[in-house]
């Protein structure tokens, strides 16, 4: 007996393919027949099956990284596997695979007391595409303040909110300080983070909302002047805002401040 | 077309599978290594291990093996994966490009492993079209790997050799013959590895053969009590491989060679050490043949 010769290559790939993703035991099997040689067929499906949810799983565990930690290896893989069964990458390009997995382990069986797991997944994947994004060839944004100050910004740079305090539940988990992680998994509000590479690796740091709105403004291509004003919609006093820009923009690591360029003085003919 | 680019080409030395956790440490040390081989896949959305790549590229002899090409689908191509392998081949100008004897896409799935053909006329057809599709895209010719096999289809096929052999007469392509693949299929369907290799060695052209793999391989208990043998990369190469390495030597002469490890990944010396001892016996290969020489 063989595989049956009306069945085009194309479809024998597509029976062996289904069989490899299946989760249950009788859709993982294809017909003994089809195979022969010393060992049975299933003895190979095995090992194939074990090699594509593995190498998913361990695609994922690459960029869910603080995900990974909190829950453990091998309740992340059975995330991991249900995620590859119903969303199998498209395209042999693994760097990228796995965008909605953070909103797969939103309600994931067995997380109810995590309820921060999907946007602490989301910072994950934040970090994960930072990393790998190459080098702005034009810099980051940069913008002119009043008094001559000029503002430079790191590149690659982006903002993040959340509802829990993600940037300090994940830098808990890296550091495994579990009573940080009780206390910053702690109650939901409202939190913005800033996020940026630099030769050290990705960096985040915990903004206030009017300095989160400034950082936003400014990487939508604002000027110094729209920036200052997206924070002010922020509800806090001008002191507030300049208290906030103060401590967490202007020292912050993304940002390196100079003299305002004077413009070239052309010569009367 | 030629099988490897006159730019740099890699050496009939033996190279090292050169991994991500390793490339900081070639970049600043530029250790001792004739050549390095890199998976393309693993830079394709990695824009500052690419950057990193292309200074190594600078000093050493490059190869590009990739593993996402999925030469056997039926389906043919992903033109997406094929324009993303020709932007790295504009970047990096490697001398090698090769992929795997085998499928990995299927409606609109990518399975990352090297999934198994029947060796029938309708897949040797297929294969060789899209192998040829590829060279012609690239402008140049590429290798093709055998892969590690853990079941047979049942019916009427030719052999894995027989099924290379021919693929490489009619496209043009090359042979990367897998040494360790060969065992552990081999073992794995509980045949004798050197008889198996014969087989090899005499279906294939000599000229066709262009680069080695050798690698290491772990060793499990499947469920039907008989050992199993997986293609894991994640040791060093145990002593039957390197008696098949020697009868290859031997029938087709001095080969580039490169020490694959991509699983519990050592500190790159074990990968130098591993390599000299596949240098030892290219060298002594080297010799035999000038002494039948003269």
């Amino acid at each position: 007996m063989t595989v049956p010769s009306e069945l085009s290559l194309g479809a024998l790939q597509a029976r062996i393919a289904t069989a490899l993703m299946a989760a249950e035991p009788a859709g993982q099997r294809l017909p003994p027949d089809w195979f022969g040689g010393a060992r049975e067929g299933s003895i190979g499906l095995r090992v194939h099956r074990n090699t594509v949810l593995s190498a998913l799983s361990h695609a994922l565990r690459l960029s869910y990284v603080a995900v990974d930690r909190l829950v453990g290896e091998d309740f992340f893989d059975r995330m991991a596997v249900g995620y590859a069964r119903s969303a199998p990458p498209a395209a042999p390009q693994l760097d990228d695979y796995g965008e909605g997995f953070a909103e797969f382990v939103a309600g994931f069986p067995g997380t109810e007391k995590l309820p921060y797991l999907s946007e602490l997944a989301r910072l994950d994947w934040q970090i994960a595409e930072l990393s790998r994004a190459s080098d702005d060839a034009d810099g980051g944004a940069c913008i002119e303040m009043a008094g001559g100050v000029r503002l430079q910004f790191a590149a690659p740079l982006r903002t993040y909110r959340s509802t829990y305090a993600v940037g300090a539940l994940r830098a808990a988990i890296l550091e495994e300080d579990l009573k940080e992680i009780e206390r910053a998994g702690g109650a939901p509000g409202e939190y913005h983070h800033a996020l940026w590479r630099s030769a050290s690796g990705v960096n985040v740091r915990s903004l206030s909302e009017s300095s989160a709105r400034f950082l936003a403004a400014v990487l939508a291509g604002a000027d110094g002047a729209a920036a200052l004003s997206a924070a002010a919609g922020a509800q806090q006093s001008a002191e507030q805002i300049a208290s906030a820009l103060a401590s967490e923009i202007l020292p912050a690591g993304f940002v390196s401040i100079g003299k305002a360029r004077v413009p070239e003085r052309s010569e009367p003919n | 077309m030629d099988l490897s680019s006159p730019a740099s080409p890699v050496p009939a030395q033996a190279g090292i599978g050169l991994r991500l956790p390793h490339q900081a440490q070639v970049m600043s040390e530029r250790p001792r290594a004739a050549w390095f081989e890199v998976h393309p896949e693993n830079y394709m959305a990695n824009a500052q291990a690419l950057s990193e790549l292309e200074q190594i590229a600078a000093h050493y002899p490059l190869s590009l093996h990739a593993v996402g090409l999925s030469l056997g689908s039926a389906e043919g191509i992903d033109e997406g994966h094929l324009e993303r392998l020709k932007f790295l081949i504009r970047r990096l100008s490697p001398a090698l490009v090769s992929d795997h004897l085998s499928w990995s896409v299927t409606g609109g799935r990518y399975l990352p492993d090297l999934l198994p053909l029947p060796y029938t006329e309708e897949a040797l057809r297929l294969v060789t079209r899209n192998v040829s599709a590829v060279q012609e895209a690239l402008g140049r010719t590429i290798l093709v790997e055998n892969p590690s096999t853990y079941l047979q289809f049942a019916g009427p096929a030719m052999s894995e050799p027989e099924f290379m052999a021919e693929l490489s007469r009619v496209s043009g392509c090359g042979v990367l013959l897998d040494v360790n693949n060969v065992y552990v299929s081999a073992s794995n369907q509980q045949l004798e590895p050197g008889r198996v290799l014969g087989e090899w060695c005499r279906a294939l052209a000599a000229k066709s053969v262009a680069e080695i793999h050798l690698a290491g391989h772990a060793l499990l208990e499947a469920g039907d009590g008989a050992p199993l043998r997986i293609d894991d990369h994640g040791d060093h190469v145990c002593a039957p491989v390197w008696a098949l390495y020697e009868q290859t030597l031997a029938h087709f002469g001095p080969r580039p060679t490169l020490i694959e490890w991509d699983t519990r990944l050592p500190g790159l010396e074990v990968l130098q050490a591993e390599a000299a001892l596949a240098q030892e016996r290219l060298d002594e290969c080297q010799r035999r043949a000038y002494d039948r020489a003269i």
